[in-house]
């Protein structure tokens, strides 16, 4: 049979199958991106934190997160877990596993913004007599999300492309799906294309939003 | 309770020699796929920068095309959709190593492309001018006065990229390439051992892509002293 006459005879039926899978795709997605988005910041301010016995855990972490692929972290996470007495669910596991591989990425993004704003505004707002986390909630962060918001939005375009991987953990996203619906019909060229052309649906409209507050923040400087 | 030091003590003249020679597969793809995606990053850069409207199209919509599909879904298309789309040729050549060469230098394709983009535009066009205006063509201005300029801005993105790379080769273990991923789930399911032996790869896969990130540093460094 002809590709064309199974995408006009299946095509809706895929496509519809596949969409199913976005409320999965975009929970690990949205869940990651919080965990990250915190857990990045805790590590960004050991990082450049004054001791090193606390900025030296926080290097390693980046290090080893960064230099290993997220498929073999969800596989230690969620086959190598229950090893030592955790069984994380394929939710919890993809979350944490994107999560802390994100969590290491945007730690560099949160130094690298919180380092463009001139010490000068630390140590105006220290001696306002601010504590040190005031300062960072009122005057350092509000000014570093400028340079910050751009890459942010970029990661989170990463993440969202990376949450294609979270089936091998059992998690029934688009991708799961798409891999069902070959097995089930053996029509890989319709599937496949099909749930990239979703993907593109998500991803084309973020990464013009990321170009356009990169563009606003290049204007601001 | 796991007792890693023991279970490594006890396997590992039988884990490591077998993950090890997995990883020069696992080296192979990453360094095939390297080369064809300059390849193509080369090309398409020239067409986006071009001045012709239909090839500067051509590039950008390749360009996001490539980039917004996640890596796993342009694999699945690359390995499953041609042979399906084109029954009558003959896919006996195309193996999953080639699937997986030609997915990942699709999407490194287009990562390079703009990568020498931003190369090419980063320098003033006063430069291609002066070189058209001393008589050199085009081709001649590309080859002696842009590219060997270009070479040095887009020298620590492509790095960071390989690095990249050599992480993404462990996605090709999904449509089924026997590398250094794939390898390592045979043995840790057979000998029950998902921990010792993920984490082991881990390892490994840290062991090659630190040196080259250490690399990348030094040079983002030195070019920036000399800047």
């Amino acid at each position: 049979m002809g590709f064309w006459r199974i995408l006009d005879e299946r095509g809706w039926y895929f496509l519809t199958t596949l969409l199913g899978g976005w409320p999965e795709t975009l929970t690990v997605a949205i869940g990651a991106l919080i965990f990250a988005l915190i857990f990045g910041l805790v590590v960004a301010l050991l990082r450049i934190s004054r001791w090193r016995i606390l900025r030296f855990p926080a290097i390693l972490y980046t290090e080893v997160f960064r230099g290993t692929p997220a498929l073999v972290q969800l596989f230690v996470i969620y086959f190598g877990l229950p090893d030592i007495g955790f069984e994380p669910s394929p939710f919890q596991a993809a979350i944490v596993g994107l999560g802390l591989n994100g969590a290491a990425y945007l730690s560099e993004v949160y130094r690298a913004g919180i380092e463009s704003i001139h010490r000068g505004q630390l140590e105006a707002a220290l001696s306002l007599g601010m504590t040190p986390a005031r300062a960072l909630q009122y005057i350092i962060l509000p000014q570093a999300i400028r340079t910050m918001l751009p890459p942010i939005t970029n990661f989170a375009i990463v993440l969202l492309k990376d949450t294609s991987i979270v089936f091998v953990v059992g998690v029934v996203e688009v991708m799961a799906l798409a891999r069902n619906l070959v097995t089930e019909t053996l029509q890989s060229a319709a599937v496949y294309l099909i749930a990239g052309a979703l993907y593109l649906c998500v991803t084309l409209p973020m990464a013009r939003l990321a170009a356009r507050l990169e563009r606003q923040r290049q204007a601001w400087q | 309770m796991l007792q890693l030091p023991e279970i490594y003590a006890e396997n590992i003249q039988r884990w490591l020699p077998e993950l090890l020679s997995f990883s020069l597969t696992t080296l192979k793809i990453a360094f095939v796929s390297f080369l064809l995606a300059v390849v193509i990053g080369v090309f398409f850069a020239v067409c986006r920068t071009s001045n012709n409207y239909l090839l500067r199209s051509f590039a950008i919509t390749y360009i996001e095309i490539a980039r917004g599909l996640p890596i796993v879904v342009l694999l699945y298309i690359v390995y499953f959709v041609p042979p399906q789309l084109f029954p009558e040729l003959n896919w006996r050549w195309f193996s999953d190593f080639t699937g997986a060469v030609i997915g990942l230098a699709l999407h490194g394709g287009a990562i390079l492309a703009e990568v020498f983009r931003s190369g090419i535009e980063a320098l003033h066009k006063g430069q291609r001018e002066a070189a058209l205006t001393l008589g050199m063509t085009p081709a001649q201005s590309m080859t002696y006065i842009i590219l060997p300029q270009a070479t040095r801005i887009v020298l620590p993105p492509v790095a960071n990229y390989a690095i990249g790379l050599l992480k993404d080769t462990s996605l090709c273990s999904l449509i089924g390439v026997n590398e250094l991923m794939n390898d390592a789930k045979s043995i840790a399911f057979a000998d029950y051992q998902p921990m010792a032996v993920f984490v082991l790869v881990a390892a490994i896969y840290f062991a090659m892509s630190y040196p080259l990130s250490l690399a990348v540093r030094t040079m983002e460094w030195r070019l920036n002293i000399s800047r």
